[in-house]
């Protein structure tokens, strides 16, 4: 008897709907797997989990907060995966993003609300799309592989930020801690009364309707996804392939300088390194499973930042190192990537009748 | 420079350039084959721990270092599920692989953060040791660096002059005409990914077992992705991998003799220096002529056919 | 006429020295190979219906089928790609079941694919040898010997250290054939073998096959081309959706006519009947072009005519089609499009009214694989869908709609991804969206390669019908597409025009295949 794989002629529509749970699920259960290994209860631990991400008003809030710069992170990437730039570098740009609006933040810790926290975004955003700029401008004219200059880049960045909150920015009244001065109150976002919700979750919102809009609805939207299939068609179509290149890259670099932005105003209030979470690797696993369509990125943001916080929880509760929560990133991916399968193919069954007779035969 | 200063720096770049050749040489068979591997920094964390483990269980650093291997392995088993059975994205499954080695490192070596093993101490190669210059550069270090010494030479005769190297290129450079010439596409990026691997799990071994000689986490800090890219700067050819990876283990090691000697610099910036090499050198390797590209099936999976 | 004068140009290959295979001949000796009531089926279509062939030892069997007829589905059957559905093969009178093309190799049956499977980056003998190199250590310089001693025996003249990238588009099939007969191949099926070849290279190939079956080999040609199997095959078989519906000795066929009817189940024009068109203004000029390959090209192209440039692939053709169509800028001399100098046309390209250019390399180039029809359709004409930033994808998806049902283009659902059309279909789908740009000059290179006879017929008359509107440059490696449309015929040899002729001017036409091999009297 012999398995054969065929390729559908249109992939399952439904099947991603059934791939994602299903990934999830046996990745849950490899990590009980790895916790029974390790003499903890492994229910316990799911229970633990779950309660700290989605059990309670507070949890929620936690992982809404926390989904704020995977989405942000996430939608950049999507952007640049959809034109098949493999940009790994929303780390290095949410880090460079970071750093730009600390400098607004402590260069101008005087200027009203009004005036700074938009000078923030700018010179956020625009650190970001700069860093990103420049492993576009490496594969547009000295064709670097972009894979590699972003990953680059990221230990870079964050070599960066360390250096100047050791030493430039360094707080004189930190007692030698490695972080900048807190913000002046101008510079910290609006929250919305009651609550630990920050503005941070209306510029999510903009940005996924504005990406979605310009991805779908506009000239240049269409002219990424053409050049998704690879320069040659795009050159024939008379389409800038490298600036398309640069767009995608310095879209995702302000996103991801936006996330880091936010991530540094409004959860700690100053620049710290604490801030550097791998935010820009978690948005990779977010932008695939979603396949890339932002409001399917906003579901698997909220989701990934939910086991995030869960894990959190966990190395409370059973003292469970934080790399939990990577092992489980990287097993929910590895499963839809062989999950996705399913939904592309399908398969049949030939039993040998012929077989034996051949053989006979021969 | 003097000569005094610069023979243990150069022995030094040879030391910490070890396990870089090793993965980058692991890469490297990978890449032949035609899959893109880049879960080296998995692969690199997941056998440095195993060798670990295994030396700290049986007392052999021996068993752990061929258990780093053997760790790889295993990892990279997924990758292999993930593209070669299921074809999925190479470069997005690479990645997890990555997230996911990380990440089991991390959370298996846990309870051994700080612990000290016995693993391998320099042993002079009698003779060679003796040569002026070349002696104590190369032949006064462990028994690993020896080991790798002969891959690299391993790798080459296994491309130029094995049918199983021949076949290898094949399945990467056209798995059709591979496939057309009878021979099993599936079976042979096996081999390559699994291969490759394990030498990289050698040179993770290299790092808890001979380099650092105790546990901590995230050992290999980027040296999985500067292999990735030495496998580029090397154009595919086992040679340029020896190069890189001296280079590379030379800025390591000045970086941190510069970082010793208390220079005035903050480390955060000497850190950056590698990092910032790599991309120099693929610079430069594309701003060369004539070159041979990489492999032309490279990251394509084969589709199975009816 | 024309076919006079083709025959003056390229005198058919007709061979004589050949005894005729008789019937006895057939029936004492069983076949090599005998394919039963074959039957496969993918998904609602049935690509092969019922099939019984028998494939015979030193004999050429043409299989003649326009594209889609199945003849590739039924020869990756019997090469082990694809399983029946139902039937089977028997070789050498015993029921064989293939799992893999390893199988297949093993039983003696090899196939030359229409894309060679090589690696370039290997030496010739790698490649011949490869999978059987004879031992875990490789042995170059025996390996060298092996292959050069096979190639003698065959007449196959080739290099065996050379890499296969340095080698010609012949050379490249000649290394595929070795490798089938390094593998001791009793049955040997060629995909086409001749779209790639040029003329010289095609003739050899064909004593090459004469050849092979004189040594008992069985050869089995595909081919759409009926001069080809006219001139090579003992036996011919039709097949037609999927079902063979005639064979017979090559004698028994009479004219090439009478096998195309046969073919296509239909009395077919071959002859175009070219309407003249009113001469318009000059809409491209090249006056001492160049650089890059090319030299001294001097030409003048006028709305309403067809000029052809012909000559053996290799001659600097795909550098002036880069140059005319704005990838490589002209390094000397002047290109003038539409009355504009080249960097000035190129500064700001209109999307219509303009040059449209129908490249050779239709997926990947001319279109993307993943993308549908309406957003392959957008690919050159979205400044014409634009509205301020946004796209108007409502009107470019009834335009869509329109322009599918328009050139037939089949199937005709908007939604079907370029890449699941089929050849002809997609290179309709080129076509209706370059002249939906209503272009005033067009660059269409080799339009109907791989193409079958209606698909073919279809192109043509859309190209002769746009002269109307255009002055069209038709870039072609076959000489009875350069006769049957242009008003003129530059022939094109290392880099140059050698000629430029006029195609009613008959004398100094049949110089023409003298003139590609750069003979000039």
């Amino acid at each position: 008897m012999r398995l054969y794989a065929i390729r559908r002629q249109e992939p399952l529509k439904w099947g991603s709907c059934l791939v994602f749970p299903a990934a999830l699920a046996f990745s849950l259960a490899f990590c009980c797997l790895l916790l029974a290994i390790q003499g903890k209860p492994p229910l316990t631990g799911l229970a633990s989990l779950f309660a700290g991400a989605f059990g309670s008003h507070h949890a929620l809030q936690d992982t809404l907060l926390k989904a704020v710069p995977i989405f942000l992170c996430a939608l950049g990437v999507a952007v640049a995966f959809r034109m098949q730039i493999w940009n790994i570098g929303a780390e290095g740009q949410y880090a460079l993003g970071a750093v730009g609006a600390t400098w607004a933040a402590l260069a101008f810790p005087d200027a009203p609300r009004p005036v700074l926290i938009p000078l923030m975004l700018l010179s956020g955003g625009l650190a970001g799309g700069m860093w990103a700029l420049i492993p576009a401008l490496l594969k547009v004219r000295l064709r670097v592989n972009e894979i590699i200059s972003t990953l680059m880049l990221n230990y870079i960045g964050i070599n960066f930020l360390d250096w100047l909150v050791y030493g430039a920015w360094k707080d004189p009244a930190s007692f030698g801690f490695p972080m900048t001065a807190r913000f002046s109150p101008s510079a910290l976002f609006p929250r919305l009364p009651g609550t630990r919700l920050h503005l941070g979750l209306a510029l999510c919102a903009l940005a996924g309707v504005a990406v979605w809009l310009w991805l779908s609805r506009t000239r240049l939207g269409y002219e990424v996804k053409a050049a998704g299939s690879g320069p040659r068609a795009s050159v024939y179509a008379r389409m800038d392939y490298g600036f398309l290149v640069c767009l995608v890259m310095a879209v995702c670099g302000v996103l991801a300088g936006t996330a880091g932005l936010t991530e540094t105003v409004a959860s700690a209030g100053r620049l710290q390194p604490s801030i550097m979470a791998g935010y820009g690797y978690t948005a990779i696993v977010v932008a695939w499973l979603a396949r890339l369509n932002p409001l399917s990125i906003a579901v698997a943001a909220f989701l990934l930042a939910g086991l995030r916080v869960g894990v959190e929880n966990l190395q409370l509760s059973l003292q469970v190192p934080a790399a939990f929560g990577g092992i489980l990133e990287g097993c929910i991916l590895l499963s839809v990537l062989a999950g996705q399968f399913v939904t592309g193919f399908r398969f049949r069954v030939e039993r040998d009748e012929g077989r034996a007779e051949t053989e006979g035969a021969a | 420079m003097s000569i005094e200063l610069l023979i243990p720096l150069l022995a030094a770049a040879v030391q910490s350039g070890t396990p870089v050749l090793f993965a980058t040489l692991g890469e490297l068979v990978t890449e032949r084959s035609g899959t893109l591997n880049l879960g080296v920094e998995g692969m690199l964390l997941m056998g440095a721990f195993s060798g670990f483990f295994v030396c700290i269980l049986t007392g052999s650093p021996w068993l752990g270092f061929v258990a780093g291997g053997v760790g790889a392995m295993l990892l990279a088993s997924l990758h292999g599920l993930v593209t070669i059975v299921f074809l999925g994205n190479q470069v997005v499954s690479g990645l997890a692989l990555t997230i996911l080695g990380v990440g089991l490192a991390d959370f298996l070596g846990q309870p051994f953060i700080g612990q000290k093993v016995a693993g391998f101490s320099k042993y002079a190669l009698p003779g060679l040791a003796d040569l002026p210059a070349l002696g104590p550069i190369f032949f006064r270090q462990d028994a690993l660096v020896y080991c790798s010494y002969l891959a690299a030479p391993l790798v080459w005769f296994l491309f130029a002059r094995t049918s199983l190297g021949l076949a290898l290129d094949a399945a990467g450079e056209n798995p059709k005409a591979a496939k057309a010439a009878g021979l099993s596409v599936a079976s042979l990026r096996w081999f390559g990914l699994l291969a490759g691997a394990f030498l990289a799990g050698l040179g993770g071994a290299y790092l808890s077992l001979a380099y650092t000689q105790f546990w901590t986490s995230n050992l290999s800090a980027g040296r999985g992705w500067i292999a990735v890219a030495l496998v580029i700067f090397a154009f595919w050819r086992p040679r340029g991998a020896v190069l890189g990876a001296y280079l590379f283990g030379g800025v390591m090691a000045f970086q941190l003799r510069l970082q010793a000697a208390g220079a005035n610099l903050p480390s955060s910036l000497l850190l950056m220096l590698p990092y910032a090499m790599t991309i120099l050198a693929l610079i430069a390797a594309n701003l060369r002529k004539g070159r041979a590209g990489a492999p032309a099936a490279l990251g394509v999976n084969v589709e199975p056919e009816e | 006429m024309l076919r006079r004068l083709l025959d003056r140009i390229l005198p058919p290959r007709v061979f004589e020295e050949r005894p005729e295979p008789t019937a006895v001949f057939e029936a004492s000796r069983p076949p090599v190979v005998r394919l039963e009531r074959i039957v496969k089926r993918f998904g609602a279509v049935t690509a092969n219906r019922d099939i019984t062939l028998d494939i015979h030892a030193g004999r050429i069997l043409a299989l003649l089928g326009e594209n889609g007829a199945g003849k590739s589905t039924l020869m990756s059957i019997l090469s082990g790609r694809y399983h029946p559905d139902e039937g089977r093969i028997l070789v050498d009178g015993e029921p064989t079941r293939f799992s893999s093309s390893r199988d297949a190799i093993r039983a003696g049956i090899g196939m030359v694919y229409q894309h060679f499977m090589l690696v370039p980056t290997m030496t010739v003998a790698q490649n011949v040898l490869l999978g059987q190199e004879g031992g875990f250590l490789l042995a170059p310089r025996a390996m060298e010997a092996r292959v050069d001693a096979l190639a003698q025996r065959y007449g196959l003249e080739i290099r065996a250290s050379a890499r296969v990238a340095e080698l010609s588009m012949g050379e490249r099939q000649r290394v595929e054939i070795l490798r089938l007969l390094a593998r001791n191949s009793r049955v040997l099926i060629f995909d086409e073998p001749t779209a790639v070849l040029t003329e010289p290279e095609a003739g050899k190939l064909f004593d090459a096959l004469r050849r092979m079956a004189s040594q008992e080999k069985a050869i089995v040609f595909i081919s759409h081309k009926l001069e080809e199997v006219l001139s090579i095959a003992d036996e011919i078989a039709i097949l037609r959706r999927g079902a063979v519906v005639d064979r017979m000795p090559r004698t028994d066929v009479s004219s090439k006519s009478e096998l195309a009817e046969r073919m296509v189940g239909r009395g077919i024009a071959l002859q175009m009947g070219r309407e003249p068109a009113a001469r318009g203004e000059v809409v491209l000029e090249l006056e001492g072009l160049s650089g890059n390959g090319l030299e001294d090209l001097s030409l003048d192209v006028r709305r309403g005519e067809i000029v052809a440039v012909v000559g053996v692939a290799g001659n600097g053709q795909k550098q002036l089609v880069e140059t005319v169509t704005g990838l490589v800028p002209p390094e000397e001399g002047v290109v003038r499009i539409l009355g504009r100098e080249w960097r000035d046309f190129y500064a700001q390209p209109r999307w219509e009214e303009t040059l449209a250019y129908i490249p050779e390399d239709r997926l990947g180039l001319a279109t993307c694989p993943e993308l549908d029809m309406v957003d392959n359709v957008l690919l050159t004409t979205r400044q014409g869908f634009s509205r301020g930033v946004f796209l108007e994808r409502g009107r470019a998806a009834q335009t869509t709609t329109r322009l599918v049902e328009e050139h037939n283009v089949q199937p005709a659902r908007p939604r079907t991804q370029a890449g699941k059309l089929s050849g002809g279909n997609l290179q309709k789908l080129v076509i209706a969206r370059e002249f939906f740009r209503r272009p005033k000059i067009i660059v269409a290179e080799q339009p109907t390669q791989g193409l079958d006879i209606a698909a073919t017929e279809e192109v043509w008359k859309s190209l002769l019908a746009a002269r109307q509107g255009a002055g069209i440059l038709l870039v072609t490696g076959d000489l009875t597409e350069a006769l049957e449309l242009a008003d003129r015929v530059a022939v094109m040899y290392r880099g140059r025009f050698i000629d430029v002729i006029a195609t009613d001017d008959e004398e100094r036409l049949a110089s023409l295949g003298l003139l590609m091999a750069g003979v000039k009297e």
